[in-house]
């Protein structure tokens, strides 16, 4: 499967946040895009459709995924919907080496994915106050790049932590 | 709230295509099975809450987000060398 590690391929170190995803050929997006601090309207073709929004933010239904060199490894996934809220992310691969990515079918219909597809997996980071930093790997995010589409997945069994302690 | 008295092996029916049965009662427990579209997402609700809270707590106003990737575009990260311009 081709999967990008790091969860932020950036090929140019512009202050400007990159949108994260692979065009349809495969290349990374040359040129800042995305929803940028400056208020920019998103490209179009940059919007991720979330069809069921996120636990919580049942209404957030679009959103675009920001990455640079100064992110990574993180990245973010910002909402354009209200209350827009944005996410921090990290491959969970970059924080538990042996995770394991594993669809259920139902969620692989959800995002309308066939074999071929690679999919793009990051999982949530939550900041406390106190400068400590835990990783949701229990519900990661999944994303079809082919299609745009979006979704968190729970899985009914998990092997995965709600709050893996993050160490980078 | 629409309330109803099941028998084992009774179901009812949500909407298009969505069914509960009532596969087992004890005394505390029920076991239920549902069959719904592929597209249909189902879950205990104590995780979907779990992770509904996780979410709340996880994001961040755009803001915020924003001061921090300026701040980061500025200066070196922390424990990272700074490459030379």
């Amino acid at each position: 499967m081709r999967h990008r590690s790091g969860g932020a391929p950036v090929r140019s170190s512009s202050e400007r946040p990159h949108a994260a995803l692979p065009r349809p050929d495969g290349a990374w997006p040359g040129e800042p895009p995305g929803a940028r601090p400056d208020g920019d309207e998103p490209r179009p073709e940059d919007v991720i459709a979330f069809p069921d929004g996120l636990p919580g933010f049942e209404a957030c239904r679009r959103f675009v995924l920001l990455s640079s060199s100064e992110l990574a490894p993180f990245s973010v996934l910002r909402a354009l919907d209200p209350p827009a809220p944005a996410f921090l992310l990290i491959d969970p691969v970059a924080v538990l080496a042996r995770y394991r990515r594993v669809l259920a079918e139902a969620d692989r219909r959800r995002l309308q994915a066939d074999d071929q597809d690679a999919l793009l997996w990051l999982a949530i980071v939550s900041v406390g106050g106190d400068r400590s930093a835990s990783v949701n790997l229990r519900a990661p995010i999944v994303i079809n790049p082919r299609l745009m589409i979006g979704c968190q997945v729970m899985p009914h069994e998990s092997l995965y932590p709600l709050r893996h302690p993050l160490t980078l | 709230m629409l309330v109803f008295t099941r028998k084992r092996n009774e179901a009812i029916v949500i909407g298009d295509g969505i069914e509960v049965v009532v596969l087992r009662a004890a005394r505390d427990v029920v076991k239920l099975g549902v069959n719904a579209p592929a597209n249909v997402a189902v879950h205990r609700r104590e995780i979907y809450d779990l992770i509904r809270r996780e979410n709340a707590s996880a994001a961040r106003p755009p803001e915020e987000i924003d001061r921090w990737i300026s701040q980061l575009a500025r200066g070196p990260r922390p424990g990272r060398r700074e490459s030379p311009r």
